[in-house]
């Protein structure tokens, strides 16, 4: 006996919203039953759930995930799997932060006596009042191009990294999905290996824990009062992704781009080498994973990189891995990256809400870490996936 | 239309129709497929579909298979009136369809293969009892396949004969073929044309859908043509002419057709593509062209002939840039200029103004999830970095109304576009980047007539004005004889003849097979 997979013929039309829409609302159904079933109360998951649309600090995931979202879609769109967004956004802020604490400004230590001689100089930041030991930031350009720069070595660092998997698969005929996969953890040790080495600070806390200095806060970007997005990261979402749908629509790399996805046989005969166009599809992916990268580091909230304790909560917030649903819910459909970024983004902020609710209104459920928050999303992509093969498959037993 | 002046047997009463068709209309956005077509298929006969690229065959079979519905019109199966909205319904009814692509999983054994199409139309029978079937039903129709051989190790052919043992497995009283036998070498459709007739003299029927007029006169008994959607007339064979039939087919455009003769120059330039002791491998890692030297002059056509799998494939492919040459040289003298191309790869030599015509054009010429204009902006000769839909667009309608390509608009998917359509969009663009020279393997394969003549005149004609030169390799040798200035035999791996435009065709086939 064998089990056989055959790709259906014809696919309904319908599936293009219907899909997405009974993903997410079947995955939700999925998780309440999942939460009820530890003792979470249907009405507690819904209404922190709901309140994930209306919070404030959602707008941050929803600028993220669309840069991200755009980011795989583009490979996607290639038939190229990238599910190495986590690493190119680790490349993205090992490079930002780089800059941000070496090359844009600078941390010294001072005498403690001559401590309060700093406290009002422009351009001088105290991080570290300790009186043994203190530690100032200077800024060493202006921080509009200092964090540019950022922006910019972040991009280019998570492109580098992406390029990786790019010429394996090129080349080697390698499959990207393992080696990018494999890859985010190989960013992740590294990550830990520079934090605790090569970037490590010099204040009190950087040498307690393995961390770096803080961010001189003239790097910062900017917070919009009220919420936790910043004002860069939003005008990236917003340049990125116009230009990528621009340059899908009138430029002939955007549209060999779409048609390494659909035949890459016809670029091959009409003289157009088609693996380099598969570099190009990752280096572009990778840029903009790096930039979202910058912009969790740089974000007024975050300021510094930490040695990742545990793999399972790295300080890229597993927003990679989300991405991919919103990629995927959106059908490889630029257009509807925007819509499903903000829906997951909700769904996601809805997830912490709940995740602290739990923690304490039942601390005996002694439920720790990011574990809860994972749920819903991971819900709807599993009811995702299996609608997808369902419809596009149909699964058959042979004797 | 003029449906009356050719004698029409719908009116026949002296045997029923098996599979009956009245009155139908199909159309998709842009343009009508079928109108008012009705159709009889009777008990035991072998009944051709003829018409030219985007007639409306493929859809009038779909419609009978239950993949497309029709707009209007009914069907009748054994004289009831039956709604098919799916193959399973056709299938119950006795009509097996059997396409140009085999339907076949290629990491399957053929009984594997059958036996899951069978659970398909809802049949369930084990791999086993499918191979002793199998065995039983080849026997008894000369049609031989191993139940047990996976499906990759097949010939193209062999595929198809699966696909016949397909059919009778699943009980066929009528088999279609929807251009099944366009592609196969001459003696394989013997084969199947035995197998057509061994079928009808059991009783069953056959609808043999071709664009090719000889394919239709071959075998059938009697002929339906479609023009541009519509029943044109049906005709007995034994009755007809082959320029009745074409006149039917074409109509008024048959004078595009006139003569065999094209305008050529006498004297040719200089010498513009040269090759020397050219050595390539194929695939398999064995050399396939060996030690191969020529060249072609300015506004020359090259034709080069041979049974197939002589080194063709691959002396094509190294001109495109497309395989590695492992020794000798290519080089493209242009305007004074001699430049190596060898192993420079196919980016370099397609932005030098070659164009190239790919074997399996479909699979690697065009991108069908693409549209028309997509599959012709792609051509880095013909865009830039920023790409003017407008220019694009009407480069693309010039090349739809030239060519006469038939499609909805220049922004369809290519996958809606018949298989004919999709090859004219190939060519147009390759003619239009083909500044210097043309390189082609079977550049009319699934053409109809007039677009074969066509092409080929355009070929000619870019040579002879432009002062383009050809390299082209064809299976199909009357190609070759007649659009050739020189005509080069390659036959493993060598060129065994070399000859000058009228050269009979007998010497040529001589110098081929031995
Ligand atoms: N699914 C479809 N969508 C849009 N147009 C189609 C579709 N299928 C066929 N056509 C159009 O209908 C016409 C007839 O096509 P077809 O039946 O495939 O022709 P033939 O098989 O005779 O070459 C063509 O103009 C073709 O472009
Ligand atoms: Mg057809």
């Amino acid at each position: 006996m064998r089990l056989i997979v055959v790709k259906r013929v014809k696919t309904s039309n319908l599936y293009y919203v219907g899909i997405p829409v009974l993903s997410i609302l079947a995955g939700l159904a999925l998780s309440t039953l999942i939460f009820a079933s530890i003792g979470v109360p249907p009405d507690l998951f819904i209404s922190e759930i709901l309140a994930g649309f209306q919070s404030p600090q959602t707008l941050r995931y929803f600028a993220l995930l669309v840069i991200l979202g755009v980011a795989l879609t583009m490979s996607f769109r290639a038939s190229i799997w990238n599910i190495g967004a986590e690493g190119q956004m680790i490349w993205g802020m090992l490079a930002g932060g780089y800059i941000a604490l070496f090359v844009a400004a600078q941390s010294m230590y001072v005498s403690p006596s001559d401590l309060p001689n700093y406290a009002n100089v422009p351009g001088v930041e105290i991080i570290d009042a300790s009186p043994v030991k203190p530690v100032i930031s200077v800024l060493l350009m202006d921080p509009s191009l200092g964090k540019l720069l950022m922006v910019l070595f972040g991009m280019l660092a998570g492109g580098l990294w992406a390029l990786i998997p790019a010429v394996l698969k090129a080349y080697l005929d390698i499959d990207e999905v393992a080696s990018t996969l494999i890859l985010n953890y190989v960013a992740y040790q590294l990550f830990n290996h520079l934090v605790s080495y090569n970037l490590r600070g010099l204040s009190v806390q950087a040498r307690q824990f393995f961390r770096t200095d803080r961010m001189n806060s003239a790097l910062l970007f900017n917070l919009i009062p009220g919420t936790s997005v910043t004002v860069q990261e939003v005008l990236m979402a917003v340049i990125f992704f116009v230009s990528v749908v621009l340059m899908y629509r009138y430029t002939a790399v955007g549209l060999r781009l779409k048609i390494i996805g659909s035949n890459p046989q016809l670029l091959r005969s009409v003289g157009v080498d088609e693996r380099r166009y598969i570099l190009l599809a990752m280096f572009l992916s990778g840029m903009l994973a790096g930039a979202a990268g910058v912009s969790i580091l740089a974000n007024p909230g975050i300021g510094k990189l930490e040695k990742i304790a545990n793999v399972v909560s790295p300080p890229t917030m597993n927003l990679g891995y989300t991405a991919i649903l919103v990629s995927w819910l959106s059908i490889l459909d630029l257009r509807f990256v925007p819509i499903y970024a903000y829906i997951v983004a909700s769904l996601f902020q809805g997830s912490s809400l709940l995740q602290s609710e739990i923690n304490s209104l039942f601390p005996e459920l002694s439920l720790t870490g990011a574990a809860l928050t994972y749920i819903p999303i991971g819900s709807i992509l599993v009811v995702y996936v299996i609608l997808r093969i369902f419809t596009e498959y149909s699964v058959r037993i042979m004797r | 239309m003029s449906t009356q002046t050719f004698f029409s047997l719908n009116g026949e009463k002296s045997l029923n129709p098996i599979i009956s068709a009245r009155g139908l209309w199909k159309s998709f956005p842009g343009v009508v497929a079928l109108k008012d077509v009705s159709l009889d298929v009777l008990p035991g006969e072998i009944h051709a579909i003829l018409g030219e690229n985007g007639a409306g065959k493929s859809t009038l079979l779909k419609i009978l298979y239950g993949i497309y519905v029709p707009d209007k019109g009914d069907l009748f199966f054994g004289g009831r009136k039956v709604v098919v909205t799916s193959p399973q319904d056709a299938v119950r009814n006795g009509l097996v369809l059997v396409s140009q692509v085999p339907q076949l999983i290629d990491s399957l054994t053929v009984a594997e293969n059958l036996s899951l199409s069978l659970s398909q139309f809802g049949y369930v029978s084990s791999v086993r009892k499918v191979s002793k079937f199998l065995l039983e039903k080849g026997r008894e129709y000369g049609v031989r396949v191993d139940p047990d051989i996976e499906v990759w190790k097949l010939s193209y052919t062999q595929k198809q004969l699966v696909e016949v043992l397909r059919a009778l497995l699943l009980n066929a009283k009528v088999i279609a073929f929807d251009e099944a036998t366009t592609l196969l070498p001459h003696a394989e459709k013997e084969k199947l044309y035995d197998f057509m007739k061994l079928f009808k003299s059991k009783g069953g029927s056959v609808l043999l859908v071709t664009h090719k007029i000889p394919e239709a006169m071959e075998v059938s008994d009697r002929i339906t043509v479609l023009r541009r959607g519509e029943v044109v007339g049906t005709v007995r064979t034994s009755e007809t002419t082959l320029d009745q039939v074409r006149y039917m087919m074409f109509g008024e455009r048959l004078t595009q057709l006139n003569s065999g003769k094209y305008e050529k120059l006498g004297e040719k330039g200089s010498e513009v593509l040269v090759v020397r002791d050219l050595w390539v491998r194929s695939d398999y890692g064995v050399y396939a062209v060996k030690g191969v030297s020529f060249s072609v002059r300015k506004g020359e056509i090259l034709g080069i002939a041979g049974v197939a799998g002589n080194g063709q494939l691959e002396l094509i492919q190294a001109l495109a840039g497309l395989r590695k040459s492992e020794r000798g040289s290519i080089r493209l003298r242009i305007n004074g200029n001699e430049i190596d191309v060898t192993n420079k790869g196919s980016t370099a030599i397609r932005r030098l103004g070659i164009g190239y015509i790919p074997d399996e054009p479909v699979k690697k010429g065009v991108s069908l999830d693409n549209s028309i204009e997509e599959n012709i902006a792609v051509h880095p000769r013909l865009t830039r970095f920023l790409i003017r839909w407008g220019d694009v667009k009407s480069l693309a309608t010039d090349l739809v109304r030239e060519f006469s390509i038939v499609t909805p608009s220049t922004n369809a998917k290519a996958k809606v576009l018949s298989g004919g359509n999709l090859m004219k969009v190939l060519v147009a663009r390759e003619l239009t980047v083909s500044k210097v020279a043309l390189v082609a393997y079977n550049p009319t394969r699934g053409l109809d007539e007039v677009s074969t003549r066509y092409v080929r005149r355009l070929i000619v004609s870019k040579a002879v004005s432009e002062g383009m030169c050809v390299v082209v390799a064809s299976e199909d040798l009357d190609e070759i004889m007649e659009i050739s200035d020189v005509i080069a035999v390659m036959n493993s791996g060598s060129f065994v003849g070399v000859f000058k435009s009228g050269v009979s065709r007998e010497e040529v086939e001589r110098v081929m097979v031995s």
